[in-house]
């Protein structure tokens, strides 16, 4: 009996060496009615169209990743929950918002040869190495609210030839703050605080260049750790260099404690302060209490003459599901992400006459960055390197402390454009 | 051969001497000493010559130094009453606290919501603190009963790693149970107004804190040298078998160290939340940590010196990245508040393992 | 009797314990997550498994406790399934109040767990208060089961717990096996349309596989009796080294078998044994307490992305292969010039100085200020894979046969220093330190090549981490990565070789493969390290000197009370 169990386990990986060798599914095949280069999926009648979500789903950050689950949800529901008669299927996985969570989402998904492509992550730390191992396997990622500006940038590495997203880049948002802070609110000096996450410091280096160029002067460059509760020494190292304007594009709990103490440091009670778009949730409400009112920060325009015109039966969509309104900002960008998604699979599967149904993954892929319609975060349509919307800026500012208030365009307001 | 015995030997300077015993160690402990005071002279003449600060600004470095190192007193004071009593580090210290913290939450708000908190500030802030006490000295008794009691005679490592896994079920329990969002304290008006203190304004709250926490200190420390229990204590932590044959219930003592100890991290998480405002399920950790470094700088065992231990903490935190770094022209010196709490409390287990005020522990036992 | 120990209220009293643990299970919001996971589709859900299994538990634990406390109650079989039934109905109380009080009380404005789906699941579906009482007579049910099952004989009770846990396996990790199987599509394509449907295990599945693993355990059985017939009863050791055999052979045939997701966890595994092989030459071994071990891991990894990166950060672009060994280079000297100033602290406090070590390594990766060395927050990405001649080892299977070959190496490396004069050196430092040098053993020598050896594991170990992420980022070199390795090597074992695998695999790949109870991770976590330091503080398979010296007080104990001297165990 023993000798038996070696024996099985020592030719067992005779049938299979080729997890070991190969370097994922780019050889030319044909399955069914379908030729491709990188490699052809293939779904048996009646089984579900997998796709993947990678988004955070535990941790101080929760609200980020679960708002944008809850949309592709919706948008699945809205389709009746069926493509080409088969049941769409969404395998969500919580990739921690880190590296290491990135990766091993990414691994587990190129393992499943069945999934059709991954929607997500929520974090540019977890896209960077998370979407090579994808593409390695044929898999196509299209970003919800990945903002990195190296992830679509002209000179990205082939193996993100299969990166896409429907978020804008940091670039984008940097300049449209700068934009503000400099042209609109006419202040001549900025300070920024950073928490030492590659968001927050590549974020407030774009904003501080952009401040430059216009004009501007950067006083100050400060950076605290994430967990710092206790920010006025911080800020008043940044009083003594007397600014017009903090820029802190922190998470949660950090920018809360900024929001707060600001108040309390002495030199900075007339400073304006602008946060990033972490800011636009209830828990930030909840979290700053009555220092909220009148802050400011950049987001990308959500109001509904900014929206596509589905916008606002999403948002009731939204509610009715799941009682409560759209948590976090990057919902539509998700939703957007699985339209697109089902736009090109209906693009380039082919059935056969058993039933059975074929992408080919290059095909799918060319589909993807081909396809152009107007999604509900206004319209989708990918340059080259695989940036697919369009990027509309704007500025809010929060009106009331409750946090049962908030509401996106209700509190915080929008007050530019 | 009496020639050879009453030849003197040749005499070397003391100087060449002290030299000839030197090794890699000493030369590199004394690179050591060097280079952190060179730092700190380098660093605070800088900062001298560039005078960006005023004398309201740095009262008020100070004053946040010590509102911090108060609350980190409190904590430390746990950490070194059950590391005198058991001579375990409990690792799930910084857990009470949060426990302590949320606890009183779900009393402060109702409070301030009612206004309750704003009209009746002292039964309020009673009724929090009360509230505060009970849970996380609960919390610290079931504790020593389950996890801690059965490794009462056990050394190695094991009670250390039962107690990082206290911590975690700890914090995982509060998460699952109220969620991980941030969850805020009720400010109200009565703290955030300002005393003028020379000259200068000071936050109330702050100087509460402070005051409040000296009050307290000052309780333990004569419930530790005045009382019957307190004495007890002291007996255990000097030797727990020679107060056992002495006819001291060694359970009984341990159980009392624990409730000290989990009533002050109450106390210490209710402070903690109202001044910084934010509590949630991992807020305990970092200043758990902070303050066993804390109590291993005043003097592990030592009651003054846990109180010392934390304010000092508190300041170097506070005053030393503006202090030190900042003249040195570093960027960002905020980043590294961190890098100085621990090289200081390096440079001390190192040069003074005794702690400020402390007995010869850290040499003497393994 | 006093009130305390009557037989009926120890039953109750035992049965409240379980009942709480059920309760903070709800109230944890576990036994949601746990309920919205099946072990058979639509039939039986892992959280209703789990309430089972604590009546059960209930149930087992009255039966065996009061059965040695004599008196009427309690005697007999009839006797022992009343204990069973009376704990079992205790269990249930509280959780059945937790249900009503939430259906009364707006208790969900705090506890956040307690939702309509729980009291749902609580009541089994029907109204509050019959479902409450429908609760507590299940777990009154269960308890009777729970004794039943204690004091029924092995021969019937033994073979169903191999059946029950291959049902729970192949019902709760349904996904992996999947994935596992649909490698061969046209050898087990048949097999598993009956067992699995797209969702999960289906009832016929689950029966089918309980009845086969029953049959199976007995006739295991029935062999093993007739093999220590014929040849005597089993050498203990041999089989422990059989077992080990075959789980090693395993182990490292897996990947190539499994595919790339278990390829990549077995790899993060594999660097952790890695670590955790070098952690054991420092606590293991010498007694060096050292909490700030994931600096060297984070040198490790540093230098590799500085020396090989395709990035504006990289001082040069060499292959992997020439930057690993500089790599470990490095980590050894960090090691030293952490062991330098901390030779003359001890114990605990040594703890806390090389944590405060530790500590400050990551602030300094993260920090702006050397963010033009070391990347700063944004760290430095682009580090190519490892090649040999023309094969680059891109997938996580091959890298984990990298990890392997290191591990290979390491476990080699230090297997030899336990048994040498340096290893003994280092047992005589962990005993005593002034008795140590009185015998003449240089102190600081010793302790200086602990930490230095000790940090070439964790630099490889390191190295090779940076070329599995591609990229370092300084969020990656937390505390917590320390607090794992000291966690695993001492479950696992300190000190033996074998522990250190053991307790890599339950520490860190256990956690892995059951992502999707994600959020609870640590809850677990937290648990298993109380409760295995409680009941087995030696670690799953501690070295044999350990095992004597935590077990010697026994000895002593019982030859004091008289019993002969204890037989030498043999080797």
């Amino acid at each position: 009996m023993l000798a038996a169990g070696v024996l099985l386990f020592s030719v067992g990986p005779l049938f299979s060496v080729g997890p070991l060798f190969s370097v994922g599914a780019h050889a030319t095949q044909t399955l069914g009615p379908v030729t491709d280069d990188i490699g052809v999926l293939r779904i048996p009648k009646g089984a579900p169209i997998q796709i993947g979500g990678s988004w955070v789903q535990s941790g101080p950050d929760t609200a980020l990743g679960l708002d944008q689950k809850r949309a592709v949800e919706i948008a699945i529901k809205d389709l009746g929950g069926k493509l080409l008669g088969h049941p769409l299927k969404l395998d969500a996985e919580d990739d921690l918002c880190s590296a290491e969570g990135g990766q091993t989402v990414a691994t587990k998904f190129a393992a499943n040869p069945q999934i059709v492509d991954v929607l997500g992550p929520g974090c540019s730390s977890a896209a960077t190495p998370g979407a090579p191992i994808l593409w390695q396997a044929g898999i196509v990622d299209i970003c919800t609210s990945c903002t990195a500006p190296k992830l679509t940038a002209a000179d990205r590495k082939p193996e993100y030839y299969g990166f896409a997203r429907t978020v804008y880049s940091d670039i984008e948002q940097g300049k449209a703050d700068a934009t503000y802070a400099v042209k609109i609110a006419k202040v001549k000096t900025v300070a920024t605080i950073h928490d030492g996450s590659p968001y927050a410091q590549q974020l407030q280096q774009v904003f501080a260049d952009n401040v430059v160029a216009m004009g501007g002067k950067v006083v100050a460059q400060e950076a605290v750790a994430p967990t710092d509760v206790d920010m006025h020494p911080v800020l008043t190292r940044i009083a003594s260099f007397k600014p017009d304007l903090i820029y802190y594009p922190l998470f949660t709990a950090a920018a809360a404690q900024v929001s707060r103490q600001v108040k309390e440091t002495p030199g900075l009670q007339n400073v304006k302060l602008m946060g990033g778009t972490s800011m636009l949730s209830a828990d930030f409400i909840e979290a700053a209490g009555p220092a909220v009112v009148g802050l400011l920060f950049g987001n990308p325009d959500l109001s509904p003459d900014a929206m596509g015109k589905g916008y606002p039966k999403f948002v009731a969509d939204y509610k009715k599901a799941y009682g409560e309104a759209p948590v976090s900002g990057y919902h539509a960008n998700a939703y957007d992400a699985l339209t697109l998604t089902v736009k090109a699979i209906e693009k380039v599967a082919k059935t056969d006459k058993d039933g059975n149904l074929y992408i080919g993954r290059k095909a799918f892929r060319d589909a993807v960055f081909s396809t152009k319609f107007e999604g509900i975060s206004g319209a989708i349509g990918c340059d080259p390197y695989g940036e697919c919307s369009q990027f509309k800026p704007s500025v809010l500012e929060f009106i009331s402390a409750d946090p049962k208030t908030f509401g996106i365009g209700k509190n915080p307001k929008k007050i530019w454009p | 051969m009496s020639q050879v015995l009453t030849r003197p030997l040749p005499q070397r300077a003391p100087w060449a001497a002290a030299l000839a015993r030197l090794n890699a160690v000493d030369v590199v402990l004394w690179g050591l000493r060097i280079g952190v005071v060179a730092v700190v002279i380098a660093g605070t003449i800088g900062t001298v010559v560039q005078d960006r600060y005023d004398a309201a600004q740095w009262v008020d470095f100070v004053v946040f130094g010590l509102t911090l190192g108060a609350i980190y007193a409190m904590i430390a004071l746990g950490y070194t009453m059950v590391y005198g009593v058991l001579r375990m580090i409990n690792f799930a210290h910084g857990d009470f606290v949060m426990c302590g913290a949320f606890a009183g939450y779900f009393v402060a708000v109702p409070l301030d919501r009612s206004g309750f908190l704003q009209d009746h500030a002292v039964l309020g802030m009673s009724a929090i603190l009360l509230v505060s006490v009970i849970t996380s000295t609960s919390i610290a008794v079931l504790t020593e009963r389950i996890a801690y009691r059965p490794f009462r005679r056990v050394t190695g490592l094991a009670p250390l790693i039962c107690a990082i896994g206290v911590s975690f079920f700890l914090e995982q329990t509060f998460r699952g149970m109220f969620g991980s969002a941030v969850k805020s304290y009720p400010s109200p008006a009565w703290q955030r107004a300002t005393f003028d203190v020379f000259g200068f304004h000071l936050p109330r709250v702050d100087l509460l804190v402070i005051g409040l926490a000296v009050f307290f200190m000052a309780g333990l420390y004569l419930i530790v040298q005045r009382t019957k229990m307190g004495t007890a204590m002291r007996a255990v932590a000097e030797d727990g078998e020679a107060a056992a044959l002495m006819g001291i219930d060694v359970n009984k003592v341990v159980v009392f160290t624990f409730v000290l100890g989990g009533a002050m991290a109450g106390i210490a998480g209710v402070f903690y939340a109202f001044v910084y405002k934010q509590v949630y399920f991992f807020m305990g950790f970092t200043p758990g940590v902070k303050a066993f470094g804390a109590a291993v700088l005043g003097g592990i065992g030592n009651i003054p010196g846990a109180m010392l231990g934390g304010l000092f903490l508190g300041m170097v935190e506070s005053v030393g990245p503006t202090l030190f770094l900042d003249g040195l022209g570093i960027p960002a010196p905020y980043q590294l508040r961190d890098m100085i709490a621990f090289t200081l409390l390096i440079m001390v287990l190192i040069f003074r393992p005794q702690g400020l005020l402390g007995e010869k522990l850290a040499k003497k036992r393994a | 009797m006093s009130l305390r120990q009557q037989p009926a209220v120890r039953c109750a009293l035992i049965g409240l314990v379980f009942g709480a643990v059920a309760v903070h299970l709800a109230i944890v919001g576990v036994l949601l997550m746990l309920h919205k996971r099946w072990i058979v589709v639509d039939t039986l859900s892992l959280g209703q498994a789990t309430l089972l299994v604590i009546g059960l538990g209930a149930g087992a634990m009255a039966a065996a406790r009061v059965a040695t406390l004599g008196g009427k109650f309690g005697r007999g079989t009839v006797g022992h399934l009343g204990t069973g039934v009376v704990s079992g109905a205790a269990c249930g109380v509280p959780i059945a109040a937790l249900m009503l009080l939430t259906t009364l009380l707006p208790l969900q404005s705090i506890f956040i767990a307690l939702s309509p789906d729980l009291v749902d699941m609580l009541s089994l579906g029907l109204d509050p208060a019959p479902g409450a009482l429908a609760l507590i007579v299940a777990a009154a049910l269960a308890g009777l089961l729970g004794a039943a099952l204690r004091i029924a004989p092995s021969a019937i009770t033994r073979p169903l717990l191999p059946g029950a846990v291959t049902v729970l396996v192949a019902g709760v990790f349904q996904e992996l096996i999947q994935l596992m199987l649909q490698q061969w599509p046209d050898v087990v394509g048949d097999a598993q349309d009956f067992i699995y449907t797209w969702e999960g295990l289906s009832v016929q599945g689950a029966v089918t596989l309980f009845v086969i693993a029953t049959g199976l355990s007995v006739l295991f059985r029935a062999a093993q009796r007739r093999m220590v017939v014929h040849r005597g009863p089993p050498d203990p050791k041999r089989t422990r080294l059989m077992w080990a055999g075959i789980s090693l052979l395993v182990l490292i045939l897996l990947p190539a078998v499994a595919g790339s997701y278990i390829g990549q966890v077995l790899m993060l595994v594999g660097l952790y044994i890695l670590m955790g092989m070098g952690l054991n030459l420092e606590v293991g071994l010498a007694g060096l307490l050292d909490l700030g071990f994931v600096a060297f891991f984070a040198v490790g990894a540093y230098t590799t992305a500085l020396l090989t990166a395709d990035s504006p950060h990289a001082l040069m672009h060499l292959s992997y292969w020439a930057a690993m060994p500089v790599a470990v280079f490095m980590s050894v000297c960090v090691g030293v010039l952490f062991g330098l100033p901390v030779l003359g602290v001890r114990g605990d406090y040594l703890a806390v100085a090389t944590m405060g070590l530790g500590e400050i390594v990551r602030v300094l990766v993260m920090s702006d200020f050397a963010a033009p060395l070391l990347g700063g927050a944004q760290g430095i990405l682009q580090i190519p894979k490892p090649r040999i001649g023309d094969f680059v080892l891109s997938t996580p299977v091959s890298l984990f046969y990298l990890t392997l070959v290191c591990s290979a190496v390491a476990a080699f490396v230090a297997w030899r220093l336990e048994n040498s004069r340096l290893g003994r050196a280092w047992m005589a430092l962990r005993d005593d330190e002034d008795v140590a040098q009185a015998l003449g053993i240089n102190l600081v020598r010793s302790k200086l090549l602990a930490y230095g050896l000790g940090a070439a594991f964790a630099g490889l170990g390191g190295s090779i981490f940076g070329a599995m992420l591609t990229s370092v980022y300084p969020t990656s070199f937390q505390l917590l990565i320390s607090i794992n390795v000291l966690a695993l090597i001492i479950v696992g074992g300190m000190g033996s070789l074998p522990g250190v695998i053991l307790g890599s695999i339950a520490l860190i790949g256990l956690p892995e493969l059951l992502r999707e109870f994600g959020e609870y991770r640590y809850l677990f976590y937290g648990a298993v390290l109380v409760i295995m330091m409680r009941l087995r503080p030696e670690g799953l398979w501690p070295s044999e000197a350990r095992q004597r010296e935590l077990h010697s007080r026994d000895e002593t104990l019982a030859l004091d009370a008289g019993a002969d001297a204890v037989p030498a165990q043999g080797d």
